[in-house]
Parts: structure tokens; C-alpha cells; sequence
């Protein structure tokens, strides 16, 4: 049965940043010069190749663009200025808004007013919340965030918004293992699932498949702004109220958010400047990039990936405000930055996360394990015949 | 002409320093035939000059050796007019390439000069041909397409009077059709500005136009063709210097394509010409029912590079599709078009059209192989795509374009030795079963020559009439007739100017040479020309057939007719001659003979064995100096001749060479076969085969053959030809001395 071929794809991938990749005509460079390709899963000329034809299910079932971590070295070696790099960075759009079965993240993609908009009523929203709930006797001579919003109050929204985010994100990861595992997802054993499960967590700690690309300024600047995103997520989300003080499992000396301020080497505000320095310098690097045009990677610059660095940087600076006018006990000051900063924070978080650029935090490392998982299964099966 | 020989030895360049010249002199004394021999530290200087032109003028000297370096340098230096002048090569070939001081090297010196003088006692000046009739400096150009009128108008901006025919009845040819081009500078298709061509070629005075008009006669040569045209029923004559063929192309026949192209399944499977046809500016539209295409496929090579239809790449194809593609992308932004390719072959800066193309959104896919569906109102092309590694299926398209190729004008009408053939039957094809294979010449009414060996340029290659594309562009192998155009290769519009250009200043060196007897490339300059002693002729044709440029008719008795504007001086005839009756006023039979005769051969019991090398002088020669530039040594026993083409070579030279005691031959020629290198097409092919035959001469002496060896040798083997030499030299040691030493 012969592929057909539909022409219409491109002008679809068009919405999705895509520019250059008409421009292809596949003498193979890119593929050749990219240090994470692989005779199994050569890339990323076979992508380009796939949208020049419109071969959408093949798009869908493919891993490569999550192998690819875009150091641009494709890019830069393109004798077309095809953009190789770009594409894949188009299919990885295009494919979280194929994930996505709300169909938001395609609305959020190929909209950038539609983006503005959701992200300016989340950030509102949040603001109306804060606005009105709050206890009723703010204490206005000291900083202290909790007679406003006890970290308990805040927890509760906290898990909320963690248990949506994690519905959506978990669903459409789910969609994106069965579209990426095909007829296979069944016939693999589960003991394959189990044993390469080490996988999944190696890399979504250390990236390190990114090491291996020849701009490792890249895999730094990646690594920092995701282990300092974590640190502030985990600092936020599980020790705001010092465990989850819900159910009781709180502990006072690892409370985030309270209103002393810890000794300046205590663990948790070490963990914060950590996270504020790595983010801070981590988005600047990549946000000054993009202005310049620096470097491949940073060449191209479509609407979600700014909306993403500065809401992440906006967040941060909000975050850095709190803490110094808590330091110099400005109460009025330190509640409305706050309000702000959380305004920043949680569209960043609702959107980004489940629909957006966020969420390759998750199916990167997922399609990593499950190309492990294919390739120890093809060895068994090659074991076996 | 009484001769007075002088004799100079140059001593500089390490010649001196190398040879005892003392003895060089006495040579030169012993012999007896020179009446002076000087020596001088740079015989190239002012003052060297200076010395020869003193003798000259106070003592008369009128023939002169020249000891020094080869002569393919300096030539224009030692050049006296109304003077004899020979060449000894001691420098490049003598003490470059061998042991300074030796015996053996001193040896080899002292034979090379006593060739030199040998050859200058036999030599005579040459007197530049004049034809008899009145030269003339017109250009016939045939075929008024684009190339013709560009050479025409290119002859006539330089001056000459030009006569342009053209078989149909207007000018144009087949870009008279086209409305759009893409051409240099490939960034967008531009309009055809052919109708401001035909404007200013039927304006210019001094062109000449006959349309619906054809070449019925051409006789004569350069300077002296006699061409009649016939246009509507009448006859004009004109006299021309030398002829531009533009006769252009046909589309390749569709209806031979393989049926899984699918032409005549579906109105809608159409050729790129036929496009062409159809394209008049407006939208394009689908021949079955004339509605608006959306979907179109183009499949290129369609029939060609293909040893079942046309085996070449016609090189336009593409950018014509790319072109068709660009131009249904111009009408609606939206139409899906594909186009389906072997390899894109946009040559040079087309490449920026190919781009352009990619980003309006066509669809490129790398097949081999690609098949046609058509049922009923449906078209769908369904093929493997190389890139993707699978099969692919382009659905519910609107019309298919077919890229098929460009046939010359010149691969129609029954080929000339076919012919032959078959009215001489079977019995005669025994006796010349060594003969070289004959030329392919079609009767395709194009200049109808009256040659003896057919009525139009030879073909090559797939019938176009073309020489080496590198040494020779532009020439046919008939002089002073040169291709141009898509007769000669395809190509598209860019080339074609510069090629109609390339052919007329082609034509106009010719006539220029020819004017004053000269010969044209390669031998450029060359005033000699063969000589015929008719009245030893056995009129065995052996000229006639195998000179590689029919420069010789015959008479109704089988005399050779020689028609010197045609020749080019390569010597072929003079090798093929039995009797030995052609030769030139400074090389002949007899002239190499005497060089031969004058190589002094040892005894046997000196162990000093002699090899006589005939090199080819445009391609072995100069690799032996090469080798000497390159300082590399070899055995001193070789004796090296240069020949204009080793198909002048003529078998007494080796029967004289044996039976004078030299141990052993070797033939230096070029490569032969398809990708000739020979600078006369055939010479060392002709050599290689008239060597077959030696074994004859080797039986009746009672010789070895080991003893006659024939070598290819490009210009760049120079590195090999040390072991070469030393290995033949070797086994000659090994088969033992020539028994006829000292007879």
C-alpha cells in the first residue's frame, strides 16, 4: 500500500512556526552532522522529508523530536538554510497540540492572541482570587505573607491546581505513549516497562543525552533552568507549608513560606537562591539569545516561546521583589508582589505545563524510556529468532 | 634550394655541464653534411640570436639544427624566416633525464644530433597551399532557431557576411513557441525575447535569409565551398568560407515511451514540448475537458537516460519542469504540484530556480521509477520515493508532464557505411575484418556534402556531430564545419548563445588560417600539406577511407582528389599509403626513414642494445619531457621520434628499424575507444590496428614480436613512463640482441 501524500500538511505546520523546510532537498548533512542520530532513528532529514509530504500518522508515531534537544548544529551546517532544527522544533508544537486532546494546545500554538488572552484571564483570575480571599486581618506594620494567605490556605489551592495539571498532563502523555508504541504498546512485557524505567528518571534529571551535543553551553543553560525550576516547583508546591500540612505532614523547620526569615545558610533559603540564580541566569542567557538571534537554536522565536521566558523570568524577578521587601519589612509592598508574582506564576503553570512548551518536561524523558523500551524489545526479539 | 647547414649547440641549462662537447662537435664534423657547428653558453639569449642571424646573413646559412631544448619550447625564439629549422631535444630528453658524464648519455646525445642533421638534409620549406579558385570569407549558417541567429548575428558583428537557411518557413525554430524562459540570471522566468532576434537578424545587411529553405549541395572545403541553396523550387549559389550547423532538435517520439508513463492512456498525459505547445500565457487547463489544473505531476527523464530510448540526459529538462511548475504555481498559489525526478539537474546558477521553486511549495520526490495510472477520468502517479525509502501515491491529478529528451537533427536518415554494406554483400566484409570501424554519418539532408566518405559530419556519440568536448568544442570532424547548439549537445538557452558564439569565432579562425594556407587546430599555423605523387597511386583508397576528416575525395577511377582546405595536416593518409606516395614538404616516409638510419648501432658485443620509441607528438611527447622536467631518469638505449599522430606511422619505418639491427619498437600513442584522447580521433587507433599486422613483417625477418609493443600514454602518465621505458627495455635485454646487427 503506497503512502499517500498530502500537500496541505505543510500550510498546517505553517501555524506552527514552521518556515524553511520547503527549502530541503535532502542531501542528508543535518542527519549526518547530528550527534544524537542514530542508525535506528536517523533524524532529522526523515522529518523534514515526512512534512514535505504530508505523511501526518508517520509524524505522529515518530520519536525523533523528542530525541532532539536542538543544538542547532543542523541548522548551522544546512547548505539550504532548510532550518532542520526549527522543524523539529515544529513537530515537537505540532505533536503536544497532537497530544493534547482538549485541542487547547493547538488554539494555544497557532494563536497568539488567543495565547495573550488565556494567560492574561488565568493571570486575572488568580488576582480576583487573591483580591478576595484573604484573612481578615492583614498584618500591615510587619511583612508577613501569612496573616494575609496562610501557607496552609495556599497549599490547598496549590494541590487543586496540581491535581488538574496532573490530570491533563497525564492524560495526554498516555495519548502520546500509545500514538509513539503503536501495536507494540501491548506486545512489549512489562518486565521491559520495568527495567528501563531507570531511564525515564536519568534523564529527566541529567539530560544527558543533551551532553552530547556539541553546544554544551546549551545543555547547561537547559539543565539550569530545569533543575531551578524544579527546586522552586518543589519548594512551592511540597514545602510551602513545610510537607502537606493537609494531612498533617508538616514540619515547621522546612516551611517555605513563613513569615521569620531563615538564617542566610539555612537549607531552604540556599535552595532558593539556587533556584533563583540558576532560572535567572538560565532565561536571561536564553532570552538575550533570541533578541540577538545568537545562536541557531534562537534564530526563529515563535510566540510560545516567548510568552514562556517571560512569564518564567517575570515570575522569578516577582519571586527575588518578595524576598527583599520581606528583608526590609515592607508589608504593603510584599503583599501586592505577591499577588503579582502568583499572577505570573500559576497561567505559567495551568498553561504551559499541561498544553504548552512545559510539557516536554514530561514527554521527553517518556519518549526517551520508550525508545529504550523498543529497542531492548527488537533485541529480545532478536535474541529469540 | 642549395642547403647550407649550420649546426648550434646550446651548452646552458646543465647541457654543457653533462655532454663532452667536444665530441658532439666532432660528430657533427664526421658527418660531413653540416658546414658549420658552433657551440654557445645561451643559444636562446640575445647574443645566441645574434650569432645564428650573423650566419645567416654573412655566410649564407640557410638550414639550421638547433642543439638545445625540446622543441615544444621556444618556438617562437628560434623561428627565421625563409629558413630550415630543426630541433634537437638535448635538454628535456638527453640530460635532464639521464646520467650526466655517461657514456650512454653521451652516446644518446651524439645520435639525436645525427637524427637532426639527418632530418635537415631531407627537409625541405614549406609553400603555403593557395586554392585555385576564389577564397571566400562568407559563413553559411544552417538552421534559423536561436543558435543560428545568434551565430549569425555574431559573424556579422565581427564583420563577415553570413547566409542563414532555415528549412522552415519562418525563423524562430523552437523557441518560436515558447512565450516564457528561464535562463540566466535563473532568479524568475522572464519573457521570450525571440521576436526582438528575428527583428534584428532580417534587418542586418549583412545576413542573408533564406527561409523554407534547405542546404542541397555542399561542395568544396574551407575558403572554397560551393553551397546551393534551393528555396521554393529555384536554386541559389554561394561561395562560403566556412559553415555554423545549427540544425537544433526533435522531441524524442512519445508514443516509444514504456506504457508505464502512461502517454496515450489519458489525453491528460502529456510531454514537456507539448506544454509548451499549449501554454500561451493564460491559465492552464486540462486537455480533456479544458478546466483549470489544480494538481499536476511532472515526471522527469521520461525515455531518457535509458539505454532502452535516449541513454544521455538532454540537462534542460529540468529547469523546463521547474519552469511548467512555476508557471501553474504563478496561476494559483494553491495547486498541489509534484514533481518526480531521477536527479535535479539544474547546472550552474538554474540552482536558484530550483530554490524558488521549493519555497513556492512544489514537491520534489527522488524516484527511479515512477508509473502512470490512469482509469478512465482518474490520473495517479504512484512511485517509490528513494528519500523516504517507501512507495508513494499522488492521487486525483489533473495532468501528468512527461520530461522527455532532445534528439539532434543529425540521428535521422540511413546511416552511410550501413548502406555500403550491404551493396558491396557479404564477400567483401572477410577481407577487411581489421579495418577500423567507419563512422557513423546519417543522410539527414542537413549540409549533403559531396565527401567521399558522406554527406554530413560524422557522429560521435548517440548521433550528435561533436569532437572531444574538451580539446575540441565546436568541431565537427569535418574542417571548417562546426556544430552548434543542441545538434551538437543539448542545452539550454544560456548555452546556447555562448555556443553560437564559440562556433562563429571558430569559423572565422579558419577562414583566417586557411587564407594563408595554413592549417587549423590542432596543427594551427602548420603551412604544410600532404603531397600526392599520383603517378605511383594504385588507387587502393586506403587515404580516402581513412583519413578521420574526408579531406580526400576520389574520381570516378578511385583517385584520390585531395582537398587541402580540408585537411589537418595529422599525416594519417601518409601512414596508410603503401606505396608511400603522400608526404609533407618537412615529414614523409622517406625523412623518418633517414632519422632511423642515422642511429648508430652498436655491435652486439657492446651489450648496448637500441630501442627505437615513435612518440606521439601531442600527448607521449610531451609526457617524456615532463618526465625530464620532472628530472626522473630512464635507460639511455631508447631513441625517441616524434610523430604528428601515430597514425601517421607508416610499417616500413619498423621493417627499416629491425632490419638495421635496433633491438626493439615501441609505439607511444593515445587512448583510443570512446574516450579518445587522440587529437586526430582515430591516429592511434589506426596504429594499434596497422600493428596488428606487423607480425607479418616480424615472421619474414624471423624477429620476436615481443620486439614491437604499443603503449597508451596520456599527458599526466609522465610519472609512469620511467618503468615503462625501463621495463620494455628490460625485456628486449632478456630476448637477446637483433640478430641482423652489423648487416
Amino acid at each position: 500500500m503506497s503512502t499517500k501524500v498530502n500537500p496541505n500538511l505543510m500550510r498546517e505546520l505553517e501555524e506552527f512556526g514552521l518556515k524553511d523546510a520547503n527549502k530541503c532537498f535532502h542531501c542528508g548533512n543535518c542527519t549526518a552532522i547530528c550527534p544524537l542520530s542514530t542508525e535506528e532513528n536517523p533524524f532529522p532529514r526523515k522529518l523534514v522529508k515526512y512534512a514535505q509530504l504530508g505523511l501526518e500518522e508517520k509524524i505522529l508515531q515518530s520519536a525523533e523530536p523528542w530525541l532532539c534537544y536542538y543544538c542547532g548544529d543542523c541548522s548551522d551546517r544546512c547548505p539550504r538554510g532548510a532550518d532542520p532544527g526549527e522543524t523539529m522544533m515544529v513537530m515537537r508544537r505540532f505533536l503536544t497540540s497532537k497530544y493534547d486532546w482538549t485541542g487547547f494546545a493547538r488554539r494555544f500554538y497557532t494563536s497568539e492572541t488567543f495565547e495573550i488572552i488565556a494567560v492574561a484571564i488565568v493571570g486575572i483570575l488568580v488576582g480576583l482570587a487573591l483580591w478576595i480571599f484573604h484573612a481578615d486581618n492583614p498584618n500591615m506594620e510587619h511583612a508577613a505573607l501569612n496573616s494575609v494567605w496562610p501557607a496552609p490556605a495556599i497549599e490547598i489551592g496549590d494541590l487543586i491546581m496540581a491535581a488538574i495539571l496532573t490530570f491533563f498532563l497525564l492524560s495526554n502523555t498516555w495519548r502520546c505513549v500509545k500514538f509513539v508504541m503503536g501495536d507494540l504498546l501491548k506486545k512489549v512485557p512489562l518486565e521491559i516497562y520495568a527495567t528501563e524505567a531507570k531511564e525515564l528518571i536519568i534523564h529527566f534529571i541529567t539530560q544527558k543525552r543533551f551532553g552530547e551535543c556539541t553546544d554544551r553551553m546549551q545543555w547547561i543553560v537547559h539543565l539550569l533552568i530545569m533543575t531551578g525550576y524544579s527546586t522552586a516547583f518543589l519548594l512551592v508546591a511540597v514545602f510551602l507549608a513545610g510537607g502537606i500540612e493537609l494531612v498533617g505532614l508538616a514540619w515547621e523547620p522546612i516551611r517555605f513560606q513563613r513569615d521569620v526569615i531563615y538564617p542566610f545558610f539555612h537549607p531552604m533559603r540556599i535552595f532558593g537562591y539556587y533556584a533563583t540564580f540558576a532560572i535567572l541566569y538560565g532565561t536571561t542567557y536564553a532570552l538575550i539569545g533570541r533578541i540577538k538571534k545568537s545562536k541557531a537554536p534562537y534564530k526563529s522565536t515563535h510566540g510560545t516561546d516567548w510568552m514562556f521566558l517571560i512569564l518564567l523570568q517575570l515570575t522569578t524577578l516577582t519571586g527575588i521583589f518578595i524576598h527583599f521587601c520581606r528583608l526590609l519589612d515592607w508589608a504593603m509592598a510584599t503583599y501586592v508582589i505577591y499577588v503579582i508574582h502568583l499572577m505570573f506564576a500559576i497561567p505559567m503553570l495551568v498553561l504551559e505545563v499541561p498544553f504548552s512548551k512545559w510539557a516536554h518536561l514530561a514527554y521527553r524523558p517518556v519518549v526517551i524510556y520508550l525508545t529504550r523500551v523498543k529497542e531492548k524489545y527488537y533485541e529480545m526479539q532478536k535474541g529469540t529468532a | 634550394m642549395e642547403k647550407k647547414i649550420a649546426v648550434y649547440i646550446c651548452t646552458g641549462c646543465g647541457i654543457g655541464d653533462a655532454l663532452d662537447m667536444e665530441k658532439l662537435t666532432e660528430v657533427v664534423n664526421e658527418e660531413g653534411s653540416a658546414a658549420i657547428c658552433k657551440t654557445h653558453g645561451n643559444l636562446c639569449g640575445q647574443e645566441g640570436l645574434e650569432l645564428i642571424k650573423k650566419d645567416m646573413a654573412d655566410e649564407g646559412v640557410n638550414t639550421i639544427v638547433v642543439a638545445a631544448c625540446s622543441p615544444r619550447v621556444l618556438y617562437d625564439v628560434f623561428d627565421f624566416e625563409n629558413c630550415i629549422v630543426d630541433r634537437v631535444n638535448l635538454r628535456e630528453q638527453v640530460v635532464w633525464s639521464h646520467k650526466p658524464g655517461d657514456e650512454d648519455t653521451q652516446m644518446m646525445a651524439e645520435d639525436y644530433v645525427r637524427m637532426g642533421l639527418a632530418k635537415a638534409n631531407a627537409m625541405e620549406l614549406p609553400e603555403p597551399f593557395k586554392p585555385e579558385q576564389e577564397f571566400s570569407r562568407d559563413i553559411l549558417v544552417v538552421g534559423g532557431g536561436l543558435t543560428g541567429m545568434t551565430a549569425a548575428l555574431e559573424a556579422a558583428k565581427a564583420g563577415a557576411s553570413v547566409v542563414l537557411v532555415e528549412k522552415e518557413p519562418e525563423l524562430g525554430g523552437f523557441q518560436k513557441k515558447v512565450k516564457q524562459i528561464a535562463t540566466f540570471p535563473y532568479k524568475d522566468l522572464q519573457d521570450n525575447p525571440l521576436d526582438e532576434l528575428i527583428k534584428a537578424v532580417t534587418e542586418n545587411e549583412k545576413i542573408k535569409v533564406y527561409t523554407g529553405a534547405q542546404v542541397e549541395k555542399t561542395v568544396g572545403g574551407p575558403g572554397v565551398f560551393q553551397v546551393t541553396i534551393r528555396q521554393n523550387g529555384s536554386s541559389a549559389e554561394h561561395a562560403i568560407g566556412a559553415i555554423v550547423m545549427a540544425a537544433g532538435w526533435v522531441p524524442y517520439d512519445p508514443e516509444k515511451l514504456d506504457d508505464r508513463l502512461g502517454f496515450g492512456a489519458s489525453p491528460n498525459v502529456i510531454t514537456n514540448t507539448m506544454f509548451e505547445d499549449n501554454y500561451t500565457g493564460a491559465k492552464v487547463t486540462r486537455p480533456s475537458d479544458g478546466k483549470e489544473v489544480n494538481n499536476v505531476a511532472f515526471l522527469q527523464c521520461a525515455g531518457q537516460r535509458d539505454p532502452e530510448h535516449l541513454p544521455y540526459c538532454s540537462t534542460v529538462c529540468c529547469v523546463t519542469a521547474l519552469k511548467q511548475a512555476l508557471q501553474i504555481k504563478g496561476q494559483n498559489p494553491d495547486a498541489n504540484v509534484f514533481v518526480v525526478y531521477k536527479e535535479m539537474r539544474t547546472l550552474g546558477q538554474a540552482e536558484d530556480l530550483y530554490r524558488k521553486a521549493q519555497e513556492t511549495g512544489i514537491i520534489f520526490i527522488r524516484s527511479q521509477d515512477p508509473e502512470v495510472k490512469a482509469e478512465g477520468d482518474k490520473l495517479a502517479v504512484e512511485t517509490l520515493d528513494e528519500v523516504l525509502g517507501e512507495s508513494v501515491l499522488l492521487e486525483d491529478l489533473d495532468m501528468v508532464v512527461l520530461a522527455t529528451g532532445m534528439v539532434p537533427a543529425t540521428a535521422f536518415g540511413p546511416d552511410v557505411a550501413q548502406e555500403e554494406k550491404e551493396a558491396e554483400g557479404e564477400e567483401k566484409k572477410e577481407e577487411e575484418e581489421l579495418e577500423v570501424p567507419l563512422d557513423v554519418i546519417r543522410r539527414s539532408n542537413i549540409l549533403n556534402l559531396d565527401y567521399r566518405q558522406g554527406p554530413e559530419p560524422p557522429a560521435l556519440k548517440y548521433d550528435f556531430p561533436d569532437s572531444h568536448f574538451i580539446c575540441f568544442p565546436y568541431e565537427t570532424r569535418r574542417t571548417g564545419i562546426y556544430a552548434a547548439g543542441c545538434v551538437r549537445r543539448p542545452m539550454g538557452i544560456a548555452s546556447v548563445k555562448e555556443d553560437a558564439a564559440g562556433a562563429v569565432m571558430k569559423a572565422i579562425q579558419c577562414i583566417e588560417l586557411t587564407s594563408r594556407g595554413a592549417a587549423v587546430h590542432p596543427r594551427a599555423g602548420d603551412l604544410t600539406y600532404p603531397e600526392f605523387e599520383m603517378k605511383r597511386c594504385t588507387q587502393c583508397k586506403r587515404c580516402t577511407v581513412e583519413c578521420p576528416f574526408g579531406a580526400i575525395n576520389e574520381d570516378e577511377e578511385a583517385n584520390p582528389l585531395p582537398q587541402p582546405t580540408r585537411c589537418r595536416r595529422c599525416g594519417v593518409c601518409m601512414g596508410a599509403c603503401p606505396e608511400r606516395i603522400i608526404s609533407f614538404k618537412n615529414y614523409s616516409v622517406p625523412i623518418i626513414g633517414d632519422m632511423i638510419k642515422s642511429i648508430e648501432v652498436p655491435e652486439e658485443d657492446e651489450e648496448k642494445p637500441r630501442i627505437l620509441v615513435l612518440a606521439c607528438e601531442n600527448d607521449a611527447y610531451p609526457a617524456l619531457d615532463m618526465a625530464g622536467i620532472n628530472r626522473m631518469t630512464y635507460n639511455a638505449w631508447i631513441r625517441v621520434i616524434p610523430l604528428r599522430c601515430l597514425g601517421s606511422m607508416n610499417l616500413v619505418w619498423i621493417a627499416d628499424t629491425l632490419s638495421r639491427g635496433i633491438d626493439g619498437v615501441l609505439l607511444l600513442g593515445c587512448q583510443h575507444g570512446d574516450d579518445y584522447q587522440c587529437h586526430f580521433i582515430k591516429g592511434s587507433e589506426l596504429a594499434d590496428i596497422r600493428l596488428s599486422k606487423v607480425s607479418e613483417t616480424l615472421d619474414r625477418l624471423a624477429l620476436e614480436s615481443e620486439r614491437v609493443r604499443f603503449e597508451t600514454v596520456s599527458i599526466i602518465d609522465y610519472p609512469k613512463l620511467p618503468a615503462l621505458l625501463d621495463e620494455f627495455a628490460a625485456t628486449i635485454d632478456e630476448i637477446g640482441p637483433n640478430p641482423f646487427k652489423g648487416w
